[in-house]
C-alpha cells in the first residue's frame, strides 16, 4: 500500500520537475530572454574601431549623395527657372564645404544610434515581439496546459508554490521510506523468528507439519508483497545545465528526464508492452519465474508434505518441491545487472574526477539516484526462505525426498 | 605409465586453456578500457549537450552567412523601396516644419526663399535617384568589406559572451587519453582505436573457440577412456581443473556491452548543414565480476548484499562444488564419505546459480536490448530538415560463451560423477538438478 502511494507521490514529483516545466517551459525562458534582450540591446555598444568603420561607411554614403545631388543641379538646365536655381545654388551653396562637414553628420548619425534612449526603445520593441510570440497559439496552450495539472497538484498537496510542493514531496518521501523500510524489516523480522521456531522445535516431529504448513503461508505473503511493492526506482536527470548566453548566466538544475519506481509486476508489463517479440519473450519469462515457479514451489511442497504417497513421489511435484527454487533467482539477478548497466553508469563522471575537473557545470545525464527499494529485498529475502524451506521439507519429509 | 602419459597430454591441454583464458581476460579487459575511453571522448556531454560546441558550429554558419552575404536583385529593390520611403517622410517633415507659420522675420523669410526656389513634387522625384545612390554605395566591394567586417567583429562580441565549461573539460579529457593513445588528432585517434578494436574482436573470439576446443579435446580423451576405471580419477580431477579454468575465465570476461548513441544529427539551419556525429548516449561494459564489484562498492547496504549473494550462489559456492566433487573422488574413503563433502559433490545443486546466471542474463541482454531499441528508435526522426539516426551496438561478448560453456562442462561432470561414484557406496540416487529435463 505504502509503495504504491509512494509511486504516486514520485509520480507527481517528477512531473512537476520534468524537463517541460523547466527547460522546455517558455515560462522559465521568459525572464532569461528578458535579461539577455535587456542587456545587449540597452547595453547595445560598439567598440571605438567598430564605431569608426560604421562612421567611415556613413560618411561614404554622405559624400555619394552629394556628389549626385551636385551632379543632379549641374546638369544643363533649360527652363529660366532652373537655370536661375543652378545659379543660386552654385553660388550660395559651396559643396566642398558641405563635404567637409560628412564626418560631422557621420558621428552626429552614430550617436544617435548610441544614444540611451533610443536604446530602451529599442529593448521595449524587441521585447514586445517575445511577449507577442509567447502569445501565439501553440506555446499558449501548451501553457495553459502546464498551468491546469500544476495548479491541480497544488491543489492535491495544498500548497500555493512550486518550492513549497517540492518541500512537501520531499518530507512526505522521506515519511514513506522510513515507514517502508520499518515495514519491511517488520516482515523480515517475522521470517526469522519463524526459522528460529524451527530451530527450537527441529526435535518435536509432531509439530513439523503445521509449522510447515503455518511457514508456507509466510512465504506466500512475502512473494505477494515481493511482487507488488517496488523494486527499483530508474532515475535519469540531466545534473546541470550551466551556461552563459549573451552575457547571460542560464542555469537549469536538476531537470528530470525520467523518474519512476517500478515493482517486478511493472517490469513486466513493460516488456510485455514492447513491440518486439524478445522482449515479449523475457517479460514472459520473467513472469513465469517470478510468479508461476514460485507459486507451483509453495503448492507442491504443500502436497508433497500432506499428500499422500503416489501423489507426493510424483516427479513433477518433487522437483518443483526440491529444485525449482532457485530459477526466481533469475529475476533477482535481472535486477542485479540492470541496476549495474542503467543505474551506476558514472562512467563519465570518474572520469573527470581523476582529472580534478569539477563536472557540476558540465550538462550530463546522469542515473546514480537509481536505486533498489523494498521490494527487492522482500523479493530476494522470498526465494532463499523458499529454499531454506525446501531443505527443512527435506528433512522433515516422511516420503523419499529423492 | 599410462596414466603419466595422461596426465602429460592433459597437462598440456589445461596448460594452453589456462593460456587462452588468462589472454581472453586481459584482451577483454583491454577492449573495455578503450571502449570507455572512446566513448568518454564522444560523450553527448561533449557534444549535442555543449554549449561550446553549438557556438562553433553556429557562429562558423552565420560567418559563412556573412562573408558570402551579396544582395540579390530583389532584395536591393526592397531595400531600394524601404529607403525610398524614409526619405519621402524626411521630406515631408522638413517641408512640414518649414511651412509651419513663422513668427520671426528671418523664419519668414527662409520659408518664403524655400517655397520659390524648391519645389516639393521634385524633391520627392529625386527621391528615388538618391535611395539608389546610396544602395549602390553601400553595395560597393569597399563598403561590403566594411560593414561585413563590423558584423563579423560584433558576432566575435556575442561569441565571447556565450560559452560554457565544457571546452575545458573536453580539452583536458581528449589531451589525456590522445597522450594514452599516442595520437595527435581526433581522426587518428578514430582510426587507432578502430584497428585496435577489429584487432581484438578477431582475437577474443580465436581465443575462446581455442579455449572451447581443449575442454572439447578433454571430453574426447574422456570418451575414449570411458572403459578404463583406472584413469578415470585422474582424468576426472583434471577436468575440474578445466571447468576451474573455465569458470575463471567466463566470470572475468566481458558478458554484456550496451552502447546507445546517436550516429548523426543533421539540421539545416539558414541553409547551412549542421552536424553532430558519434554521439555516445550510453556506454556500459562489464564482467560478472565486475557487476559484483560494481555492487558491492556501492555505499548502499541492500546494493552490498545484493552483491554478496551473487558472489556467494554465482562464484563461491560453483567453486565449492567443483572442490567437493574433487575430494568425493580423489580423498580417501573416509574423506569422500564425509556428510559436507558429500552434501557439496551432489546436493547442493539447487543452491549453485550459475546456470542461472545464464539465463538471466540473457534475460537481461534481451530485455535491455529490447528497450534500448525502441527508446533509440524514437528518436530515429527524418523529418526533411532534421535527421537523426540512432545505433544500438549492444552486444553478447565472448564471456557469456565461455561462462555458457563452464555450466554445460559443469553438467557433464556432474553427470559422469554420478556413473563414476565408487561402486561400493549406495549408489547416490540425487535427484540433481541437472539430469532433470526441465
Amino acid at each position: 500500500m505504502l509503495s504504491s502511494n509512494q509511486e504516486d507521490i514520485k509520480k507527481d514529483y517528477s512531473n512537476i520537475n520534468n524537463i517541460t516545466y523547466g527547460l522546455f517551459s517558455v515560462g522559465q525562458w521568459h525572464d532569461k530572454v528578458a535579461a539577455i534582450i535587456n542587456h545587449q540591446v540597452r547595453n547595445f555598444t560598439m567598440t571605438k574601431s567598430q564605431k569608426k568603420e560604421l562612421q567611415i561607411e556613413v560618411e561614404q554614403v554622405i559624400i555619394a549623395l552629394i556628389n549626385k545631388a551636385e551632379a543632379l543641379v549641374n546638369k544643363p538646365k533649360k527652363t529660366v527657372d532652373g537655370k536661375i536655381k543652378k545659379f543660386v545654388i552654385n553660388t550660395f551653396v559651396d559643396t566642398d564645404k558641405i563635404k567637409a562637414q560628412a564626418p560631422a553628420f557621420a558621428k552626429t548619425i552614430i550617436a544617435q544610434v548610441d544614444n540611451a534612449a533610443n536604446k530602451k526603445k529599442m529593448s521595449k520593441m524587441a521585447m514586445g515581439k517575445f511577449t507577442e510570440m509567447e502569445r501565439t497559439g501553440t506555446i499558449d496552450s501548451t501553457l495553459t496546459a502546464i498551468e491546469v495539472t500544476t495548479k491541480g497538484m497544488y491543489k492535491k498537496y495544498h500548497v500555493a508554490s512550486t518550492a513549497e510542493l517540492n518541500q512537501k514531496f520531499n518530507t512526505s518521501l522521506a515519511d514513506i521510506r522510513k515507514s517502508t523500510y520499518g515495514y519491511c524489516f517488520g516482515m523480515l523480522g517475522c521470517i526469522v523468528v519463524v526459522l528460529s521456531l524451527w530451530w527450537v522445535f527441529r526435535k518435536r516431529t509432531e509439530l513439523h507439519t503445521t509449522l510447515f504448513v503455518m511457514s508456507l503461508l509466510f512465504a506466500f505473503i512475502l512473494l505477494a508483497v515481493g511482487l507488488t511493492a517496488s523494486m527499483i526506482e530508474v532515475d535519469a536527470r540531466i545534473k546541470s545545465l550551466d551556461f552563459m548566453l549573451l552575457g547571460e548566466h542560464v542555469v537549469f538544475k536538476d531537470q528530470v528526464l525520467f523518474f519512476q519506481s517500478k515493482s517486478i509486476m511493472d517490469v513486466v508489463l513493460v516488456l510485455i508492452g514492447q513491440s518486439a517479440v524478445d522482449s515479449i519473450l523475457v517479460g514472459v519469462l520473467i513472469l513465469v519465474f517470478s510468479v508461476l515457479f514460485p507459486i507451483m514451489k509453495l503448492s507442491s511442497t504443500g502436497i508433497h508434505l500432506l499428500g499422500n504417497r503416489k501423489l507426493a513421489e510424483n516427479r513433477f511435484i518433487k522437483y518443483f518441491a526440491f529444485q525449482s527454487g532457485k530459477w526466481s533467482m533469475a529475476d533477482v539477478i535481472v535486477i542485479a545487472i540492470l541496476m549495474t548497466y542503467i543505474g551506476l553508469n558514472g562512467l563519465l563522471e570518474s572520469q573527470l574526477k581523476s582529472l580534478h575537473i569539477n563536472s557540476n557545470f558540465l550538462t550530463i545525464i546522469t542515473t546514480n539516484n537509481t536505486a533498489l527499494q523494498p521490494g527487492y529485498i522482500i523479493f530476494i529475502s522470498f526465494v532463499l526462505y523458499g529454499l531454506t524451506l525446501s531443505t527443512i521439507l527435506k528433512f522433515i519429509t516422511p516420503h523419499d525426498s529423492h | 605409465m599410462a596414466n603419466i602419459l595422461l596426465i602429460a597430454s592433459l597437462g598440456i591441454l589445461l596448460c594452453g586453456e589456462s593460456y587462452f583464458g588468462y589472454r581472453l581476460h586481459t584482451i577483454s579487459a583491454e577492449q573495455e578500457q578503450i571502449k570507455e575511453d572512446y566513448s568518454v571522448v564522444n560523450n553527448i556531454t561533449f557534444g549535442i549537450f555543449s554549449v561550446d560546441q553549438w557556438r562553433e558550429k553556429i557562429s562558423a554558419v552565420v560567418g559563412q552567412q556573412v562573408n558570402s552575404f551579396s544582395m540579390t536583385a530583389k532584395q536591393k529593390a526592397a531595400l531600394q523601396a524601404q529607403v525610398t520611403d524614409q526619405l519621402n517622410g524626411l521630406i515631408n517633415k522638413t517641408v512640414a516644419q518649414i511651412n509651419k507659420p513663422q513668427k520671426s522675420l528671418g523664419g519668414k523669410l527662409k520659408k518664403l526663399a524655400f517655397n520659390s526656389f524648391v519645389d516639393e513634387d521634385e524633391l520627392h522625384a529625386l527621391v528615388p535617384v538618391f535611395s539608389k545612390t546610396i544602395i549602390t554605395k553601400i553595395n560597393s566591394p569597399a563598403s561590403k568589406k566594411r560593414l561585413k567586417r563590423i558584423a563579423n567583429s560584433k558576432m566575435d562580441q556575442l561569441e565571447d559572451q556565450t560559452y560554457d565549461k565544457t571546452e575545458i573539460a573536453k580539452n583536458a579529457m581528449t589531451r589525456q587519453i590522445f597522450a594514452k593513445y599516442q595520437v595527435s588528432n581526433a581522426a587518428d585517434f578514430d582510426k587507432s582505436i578502430r584497428n585496435h578494436l577489429s584487432a581484438i574482436h578477431t582475437l577474443t573470439y580465436n581465443y575462446a573457440y581455442a579455449m572451447l576446443g581443449c575442454v572439447l579435446a578433454g571430453l574426447v580423451l574422456w570418451l575414449i577412456l570411458r572403459k578404463k576405471t583406472r584413469l578415470q580419477t585422474t582424468l576426472f580431477i583434471m577436468s575440474l581443473l578445466f571447468a576451474i579454468v573455465l569458470l575463471a575465465s567466463g566470470i572475468t570476461t566481458t558478458i554484456i556491452e550496451v552502447d546507445a548513441r546517436i550516429t548523426t544529427l543533421n539540421f539545416k539551419l539558414l541553409d547551412e548543414n549542421i552536424a553532430f556525429t558519434n554521439q555516445v548516449l550510453f556506454f556500459q561494459s562489464k564482467s560478472i565480476l565486475g557487476i559484483i564489484e560494481t555492487l558491492m562498492k556501492q555505499p548502499k547496504p541492500d546494493s552490498i548484499l545484493v552483491g554478496a549473494l551473487l558472489m556467494l550462489f554465482v562464484i563461491m559456492l560453483p567453486v565449492l562444488r567443483l572442490l567437493g566433487k574433487g575430494l568425493h573422488v580423489w580423498g580417501s574413503d573416509r574423506f569422500a564419505d564425509n556428510k559436507v563433502v558429500r552434501y557439496l559433490a551432489f546436493e547442493s545443486g539447487k543452491w549453485d546459480m550459475a546456470d542461472v546466471m545464464v539465463v538471466g542474463v540473457a534475460m537481461t541482454y534481451i530485455g535491455l536490448n529490447g528497450i534500448l531499441k525502441s527508446q533509440l528508435s524514437n528518436l530515429n526522426m527524418d523529418t526533411g530538415p532534421l535527421k537523426t539516426v540512432t545505433e544500438n551496438n549492444s552486444s553478447l561478448q565472448p564471456g557469456y560463451l565461455i561462462f555458457v560453456a563452464y555450466v554445460i562442462f559443469a553438467m557433464v561432470l556432474s553427470y559422469i560423477l554420478k556413473r563414476i561414484a565408487k561402486p561400493q557406496e549406495k549408489n547416490p540416487q540425487v535427484l540433481d538438478e541437472e539430469n532433470v529435463p526441465t
